[in-house]
């Protein structure tokens, strides 16, 4: 027993996940369709993509509780079906309400508990870890979304697990309860677990994800680091900048991209807003507005995956 | 051994087991009160009684009056409302996971989906069991204070007797076991509770007269076994316990029950280890 737990432990502590050529085909729709990706450990992953881009799906047959129609998906080189422990390997966060309505917070996690083989105490310890101990002796039904969430992430941190996947983990939480899972997984990640999170709130993304995996109608659209998928999109920075003297100010300029935006100022390309800035003084040219536009995961997003319809 | 560790967990720590304990207890008391009322009766003036009936329901009355038949009688009460709810707390036990959407978290903590439902099936079978056993901790000392005052010598020690009382604790285990495969097979909670409860109620009633209709109409005799085969049936054929004529042996209604827990159970696990949990 213990020489298995050590073997597990080795193998785990790499926590890459691996999904290659995973599709899921029902009668009607190609949900998942041919998709290959892997997560690194030590970051946290943002998995990407519109309602209906399958995102549920992939993360459901990464955990086996899917069978997938092709393709396979390891975690640390194992499948989840195969690991010895799973529950210490993997934690996962699916759904906001997976507890029976009339069970105690505490019960439920001693439930998870005992199936894995773990001691009782340490449902208490996963519920001071996500701060529910006052809420311990409480039934389910009573909780409000953001706690069963947080309830949801202590099911998850239970077996101490080295990777944590995370399904919309955001829905239901207030401003400060985002906050503070955003600090928590950015801590995890930093102990070296791999962190898989899906989402469709992208300005949280930006906040919180190292690497971006980006879906759209069940197959791979873009994955990376955030700031190489972003640049990648042939969406580098601009200088938005307003002047009475535009045609004065380009020439001070001098051949650098510009296009007039709609509300009359220009978008300069390939220049500092330090640049634009020192060339008005030289020009003697008022500036009335001067900006630099950084291009966001949204935007990047809604370019990569316009034209992929999403309810198909 | 964890996972019937968790299992049993499961079951204690929401208000079900009680109440169906509750309700399981409480109706024992009615039927033993029901079942004292209408054997003091049949004690009281046998004559009386057996003179509105044809011979064959007097011969059935008056072999009841042994004490033997009448201590087995006794001590089986509330198997009717007891087998039921052992049969619906197993149901519970597996559409409950749906229900509430904790089949995600369970199988996340066993991806071996078979495992878990044998673990539902051995905490299963142990309620019937231990309800089993404070049924008949009433029963029996019931019993022999309901036919002491009767004047009847209670045959407690007599095998017939304990025989009966053993193969109504195999009846109490079997139906936990029936339930939960029916649970397994029928993953809606209520679906499952209302095929379960229509089979054991009025799907027996109308099984039987079906049957003997067809029986009586097309004259065919074999065509009178096939009622055997419905679980109620084949469990009231099981705990009488003796070869009554013109009936299987009790044991064919062991063999119905346990072919039906084997069957339910068996399709349903081939189900769970293949569908897809969202």
């Amino acid at each position: 027993m213990t020489e298995h737990t050590v073997r597990m432990g080795n193998v785990i502590t790499d926590g890459e996940i691996v999904v290659s050529g995973l599709a899921k085909h029902y009668k009607q729709v190609k949900a998942v369709d041919g998709l290959s990706f892997t997560i690194k450990p030590g970051r946290v992953t943002g998995f990407l993509g519109p309602n209906g881009a399958g995102k549920t799906t992939t993360l459901r047959m990464i955990l086996n509780l899917v069978s997938p129609t092709a393709g396979t998906a390891t975690i640390g080189g194992v499948r989840y079906a195969d690991l010895a422990e799973p529950l210490q390997a993997v934690g996962a966060v699916l759904e906001a309400s997976s507890a029976h309505k009339g069970r105690t917070g505490r019960n439920h996690l001693r439930v998870i508990a005992a199936a894995a083989g773990l001691p009782a105490s340490r449902a208490d310890e996963a519920l001071e870890l996500v701060g529910l101990t006052p809420a311990a002796k409480r039934k389910f039904k009573g909780y409000s979304l953001g706690m069963k969430q947080r309830l949801g992430i202590a099911a998850a941190m239970l077996g101490d697990p080295r990777v944590l996947i995370l399904d919309e983990p955001a829905n239901g939480l207030d401003p400060e309860g985002i906050r503070w899972m955003r600090d928590l997984l950015q801590k995890l990640a930093g102990e070296g677990r791999t962190i898989l999170v899906s989402s469709h709130l992208l300005s949280e993304m930006e906040l919180l994800a190292d690497d971006v995996v980006i879906i759209a109608a069940g197959r791979l659209v873009a994955q990376g680091p955030v700031a190489d998928v972003i640049g990648g999109a042939g969406n580098a920075g601009s200088v938005r900048v307003r002047t009475p003297h535009p045609d004065t100010l380009l020439a001070a300029l001098d051949g650098v991209g510009s296009s007039n935006s709609e509300d009359g100022a220009l978008v300069l390309t390939g220049v500092t807003a330090e640049q634009v800035g020192d060339a008005a003084l030289r020009a003697g040219v008022a500036v009335h507005e001067l900006v630099t536009e950084r291009p966001d995961l949204e935007r990047v997003f809604l370019d990569l995956t316009a034209g992929k319809e999403a309810i198909r | 051994m964890r996972l019937i560790r968790s299992e049993f967990l499961k079951i204690r720590t929401t208000n079900v087991w009680w109440l169906f304990a509750l309700g399981a207890f409480g109706l024992l008391l009615l039927a033993f009160a029901i079942n004292a009322l209408n054997m003091h009766f049949v004690l009281d003036q046998p004559a009386e009684m057996a003179e509105g009936m044809d011979p064959e329901g007097a011969a059935a009355m008056s072999a009841l009056a042994e004490p033997v038949a009448l201590t087995s009688y006794m001590v089986t009460s509330g198997q009717y409302f007891g087998l039921m709810f052992v049969m619906l707390l197993g149901i519970i036990t597996v559409t409950n996971e749906y229900h509430h959407q904790t089949a995600t978290t369970t199988f996340l903590a066993t991806p071996q989906r078979t495992s878990v439902i044998l673990a539902k099936a051995a905490v299963g079978g142990v309620f019937g069991v231990v309800l089993w056993l404070v049924t008949t901790a009433v029963t029996v000392p019931a019993t022999a204070i309901f036919l002491n005052s009767e004047n009847i010598t209670p045959a407690l020690g007599d095998w017939e007797v304990i025989r009966a009382i053993l193969l109504n604790g195999l009846a109490y285990a079997l139906w936990a076991l029936i339930g939960i495969g029916i649970g397994v097979l029928i993953r809606s909670q209520i679906g499952a509770t209302i095929t379960a409860m229509v089979m054991y109620t009025v799907g027996t009633i109308a099984v039987s007269i079906i049957v003997n209709v067809l029986t009586n109409l097309l004259e065919w005799d074999w065509l009178a076994n096939v009622q055997w085969a419905m679980p109620s049936l084949a469990s009231n054929l099981m705990t009488s316990g003796a070869d009554l004529p013109g009936q299987p042996s009790y044991w064919v209604g062991a063999v119905v029950l346990i072919a039906w827990a084997l069957v339910t159970g068996l399709i349903g696990t081939l189900l769970t280890r293949t569908r897809d949990v969202s």
